[in-house]
């Protein structure tokens, strides 16, 4: 029997759930309990939107604050994660991977090719992303394909309560780094999510709506703006197919061209910057390997090549809504 | 170059007080900025009294270039009465021998005095090369015996009246006691205040912190309120520095002997040391080290080791260090009113 | 301290004179054009690695930096796959992948040379979180050198180290070089260890080319550490003979500084004087370490030039544990 959790306590009960069942997995990050080292409340924080709050008065000395100083506690999350534990350490904006990136690009990402295959690096990094919520250039960004681009590195993006919790507990039990992506504007969202512990796997692409007219590949919190274009759609007698990757690297580029030999029609919604984006990265592999299937060009809705904007106005003209989505799907016919 | 105008050396060693007891005492540090302060602080009084110049070692970072960066860049008030400060010209080996050459220099210079900064193990480095020239010291290392701690300002203040005259040498300084040891004939380093035969063959990390090794002391002076070896003697029989002999000990096996007396062998350490053997020493009274094998550490560092080849002997000689009593040197200068000026009725 | 026997001084030797022959061996090899890339030789510098090596067991880790064959050697890498990975064969430590700046054992708790200068710095924290966790009192050693020092993340584990009481062991080897500028220049204090009060952290500097002072003060701080007392930052000064990398013509030492080094400031000969004058071992046996090493070397190298290199099927291996 589920239940609807947020998307936020879903994150938690993975977490939870995990901790439980393996004492090698530790939960570390900037106030993840919150009120190290105060007078105040312990587990003050759980974590500066709230998501690992209680944890640390189930689990102790294995909910770890740490100072901020990401190149040393994400570095230590890599190197004990080389030891034998399994390191579920939080960035706490993922826009601020910029004074860490060596320990995730250069360390935990090659140790396994670089050292001959005789190194597990099973570490799991949690990070917050994404716009919506007027939080400026600095704490807005979606860089999926920057981590993508890493051989080594896993990224995972889920869209749903549910998917967060079940590809949560498959990233901590992955043995490879993986980056696992959490929309701001998702943690309040509800969804069923069943109590007990479940694992989706990497790689498997979600149809979360068929169709046979067009598709949409649409990553995050873009799923359900694409949903929304698509309902929109439907009434103009246009049934678009949502697909939702889950995970963008490994990226299911299988179902996606299986999608496109359907419909010969392939819109890609990225709330990313459009340079080298997943969206460009989806649009490549696409053409390259079934052109033949495309009866259109394909459509890029992406936000625009400028930082995050401040103001509510223009930050809602850089995000892509449910119109352009609607716009580039008329586009390809 | 000879100077003729009152000049003194100051020599601050950088590198003291970085040595592994920092690790297995309760050690303290002594930062370089502070020991840069010590140095500007001296300068102010010095030139107050007429110095015109002032030595010192160029360590290249740390001390001296702090001193540099505030003579250039401070008060020009203050500037304007600084001694001019003139550095070596020597290379720099970041070691003793770097104290060692410097010393030699300044002395050819015909400095009035030199300041020493630093621990036991500086001054002793000094002491080997100062021969009549008198030493003004100053603690900054750790586990210190010899030299004295004291506000730099005052050890300025004495060292600007010597220089000047204003006060006389001879009234205010007197020579030290040593420990010599020679290894097969030829004449190796001394001690200022403890010579210790240790069973650790190596001289390694060098400090000694670790009584279980130690098998004989011989002792230049032993104050009751000192720290390190010496208190192992001073807390059964003090010998001061005014005294004409040492001591020499001899080390039991914990628990026997005649008596274990519980010193506080090491900052934040308190050790029981069994005692064999103690007795005064006169000076040129030669001691042959019957330990087969082990090393020899002065003034609580291992300098020297030897092995049953070796012949290793040891005396207690007075042509040790001058140095100044800067006590005596104020209480002269109130007692003639070097500092006062009367003012006409 | 830990008394050191006759075997103990037989094997110190025996692992200084590998680490030497090793490195002056890639020297000559690296001359020849037979071996790719980059290496970073750390001749010279031997009695550090062996003095801290000494004490650490499998169940330690030790972090290391680009110049890491000295640290792979005195951890107990193997010396023959050691070659043939800096010829880049597939019989190497990394089956050829990683090379000179990247060869690991994790079975060893050797976590690989790095090409990131301070990388070691985070990672030898988490290796020393883990020992926490576990209990067993294992320690964690952090190589890094006077360039490193001022890099954010060893500065970053310092902190990290000291608020968390990591037994770790920060062991900075200051060979007076970063690259071609001297440490003179990019350290405002003249020892690496004056940092250490500024995180609350004993910080001692030692002769690096003395191998029983690095030995002493090593077992103190690693002593500590696996008491529960925190970490040390141990500085050991001492001279590398070579370049940067090889192919460095070293303008920026001073003439006869590498000369006078090599006569003045050798570990090996220092070591081998006090050896053999203390009575506890004979020139004859050191010598026979000596041919024992020369004939290692050799092996190692014809091993290495007659090893397969790896095949097009190995490019695309051991990316993920599985994708």
């Amino acid at each position: 029997m589920s239940r609807k959790i947020s998307f936020k306590d879903a994150i938690n009960e993975a977490l939870s759930l995990e901790m439980g069942r393996d004492n090698s997995v530790i939960v570390m990050g900037l106030d993840n309990a919150g009120g190290r080292g105060t007078d105040g409340q312990q587990d003050a924080w759980g974590g500066v939107l709230g998501v690992t709050k209680g944890l640390y008065g189930k689990y102790g000395d294995r909910v770890i604050d740490t100072p901020i100083s990401e190149s040393s506690y994400i570095g230590a999350a890599v190197g004990a994660a080389a030891c034998g534990m399994r390191p579920v350490v939080e960035m706490m904006f993922s826009d601020f991977f910029g004074v860490c990136f060596d320990q995730m690009m250069n360390q935990a990402a090659k140790f396994r090719y670089m050292f001959g295959g005789k190194a597990v690096t099973p570490v799991t990094m949690r990070t917050c992303y994404g716009g919506g919520f007027r939080a400026a250039a600095q704490h807005s960004q979606v860089l999926y394909s920057v981590f993508s681009h890493i051989p080594g590195l896993k990224v995972v993006v889920p869209s749903t309560p549910y998917d967060a919790k079940g590809l949560l507990i498959q990233c901590i039990r992955d043995n490879d780094p993986v980056i696992f992506m959490e929309h701001k504007v998702l943690y309040a969202m509800k969804g069923e999510v069943p109590e007990e512990s479940y694992t989706i796997p990497f790689g498997q692409a979600n149809v979360v709506r068929e169709g046979k007219d067009a598709t949409i590949v649409a990553i995050g919190w873009m799923v359900h703006k694409a949903l929304q274009a698509a309902q929109s759609l439907a009434k103009a007698g246009i049934e678009c197919e949502v697909i939702d990757p889950r995970t963008v690297s490994p990226l299911d580029y299988a179902t996606i061209i299986k999608s496109v030999e359907k419909t010969g029609r392939l819109v890609i919604v990225d709330e990313s910057n459009p340079r080298c984006s997943m969206a460009s990265d989806i649009s490549g592999v696409v053409a390259q390997d079934a052109f033949k299937a495309l009866k259109g060009p394909i459509q890029m809705v992406t936000a625009p090549h400028t930082p995050s904007p401040f103001s509510g106005a223009l930050e809602d003209l850089y995000l892509p809504s449910p119109a352009k989505i609607e716009a580039a799907v008329k586009a390809t016919m | 170059m000879h100077s003729t105008k009152p000049s003194i050396g100051i020599i601050a060693n950088p590198l003291s007080g970085r040595d592994v007891r920092r690790l297995v005492t309760k050690a303290s540090v002594f930062q370089n900025a502070e020991k840069s302060n010590m140095v500007l602080r001296m300068l102010g009084v010095l030139g107050k009294l007429g110095v015109d110049e002032v030595f010192m070692l160029p360590d290249v970072s740390g001390i001296a270039s702090r001193v540099i960066h505030a003579l250039r860049h401070g008060r020009a008030a203050e500037a304007s009465s600084l001694p001019r400060v003139s550095f070596l010209e020597m290379p720099i080996r970041d070691s003793a021998a770097d104290s060692l050459k410097a010393t030699e220099l300044m002395k050819a210079m015909g400095v009035s005095v030199i300041i020493v900064m630093g621990g036991d193990g500086t001054h002793r480095v000094v002491a080997s090369a100062s021969g009549d020239t008198p030493l003004l010291t100053l603690s900054t290392g750790t586990n210190n015996v010899f030299p004295e701690i004291r506000e730099a300002t005052i050890t300025g203040l004495a060292a600007g009246l010597i220089a000047s005259g204003k006060v006389r040498v001879k009234d205010v300084t007197s020579r030290n006691k040593v420990v010599r040891c020679e290894v097969n004939g030829n004449r190796r380093d001394m001690a200022l205040v403890d010579l210790a035969v240790s069973t650790e063959c190596w001289i390694g990390a060098r400090a000694l912190w670790e009584a279980s090794c130690l098998k004989e002391l011989f002792i230049s002076f032993a104050e009751p309120d000192a720290i390190g070896l010496s208190s192992i003697a001073a807390l059964i029989h003090p010998v001061y520095r005014s005294d004409a002999y040492g001591l020499r000990l001899v080390v039991a096996p914990p628990g026997e002997g005649f008596m274990t007396v519980q010193a506080p062998i090491a900052p934040g350490v308190m050790a029981p040391v069994s005692v064999a053997e103690i007795c005064e020493i006169r000076p040129k009274e030669v001691f042959r080290v019957e330990t087969s094998r082990g090393t020899i550490a002065l003034d609580g560092e291992r300098e020297i080791e030897f092995s049953e080849n070796d012949v290793v002997k040891v005396w207690l000689e007075m042509d040790g260090p001058v140095t100044v009593d800067v006590n005596k040197v104020m209480q002269q200068a109130a007692k003639n009113k070097v500092l006062v000026q009367q003012h006409e009725g | 301290m830990a008394e050191l026997k006759k075997e103990d001084l037989l094997k110190a030797y025996r692992t200084m004179k590998e680490i030497r022959d090793f490195e002056e061996r890639v020297h000559k090899e690296f001359a020849t054009g037979k071996i790719p890339g980059f290496v970073h030789l750390y001749a010279g510098e031997e009695a550090v690695a062996t003095g801290v090596c000494m004490h650490l067991t499998d169940e330690d880790r030790i972090t290391s930096t680009h110049r890491g064959h000295g640290h792979c050697i005195a951890k107990g890498v193997d010396i023959i796959g050691m070659m043939a990975e800096i010829y880049g064969k597939k019989t190497g430590s990394c089956c050829g992948k990683g090379g000179s700046m990247h060869i690991a054992d994790l079975e060893k708790g050797m976590l690989g040379a790095n090409g990131i200068v301070g990388a070691g710095g985070p990672l030898g924290c988490g290796a020393a979180l883990a020992a926490k966790f576990k209990g067993k009192g294992g320690v964690a050693v952090v190589f890094f050198g006077d360039g490193a020092s001022n890099q954010g993340t060893i500065l970053e584990s310092m902190n990290l180290a000291n608020i968390w009481n990591l037994p770790v062991i920060f062991l900075a080897e200051n060979n007076g070089y970063a690259e071609s500028t001297g440490v003179k220049y990019n350290v405002p204090t003249p020892n690496i260890a004056d940092r250490a009060a500024g995180f609350n952290m004993p910080g001692v500097t030692v002769d690096g080319n003395d191998f029983f002072a690095v030995y002493e003060a090593a077992n103190e701080a690693i002593k500590r550490a696996r008491e529960g007392g925190g970490p040390t930052l141990l500085e050991c000064k001492t001279n590398r003979f070579y370049g940067h990398f090889e192919g460095d013509a070293m303008t920026y030492k001073a003439p006869g500084e590498v000369k006078r080094q090599r006569e003045e400031c050798d570990c090996l000969k220092i070591f081998a004087a006090k050896a053999t004058a203390s009575g506890l071992v004979t020139a004859a046996e050191l010598e026979a370490i000596d041919k024992e090493v020369a004939a290692l070397i050799d092996e190692a190298v014809e091993k290495a030039l007659a090893a397969p290199t790896p095949t097009e099927a190995d490019l695309l291996t051991d990316v993920y544990v599985s994708y």
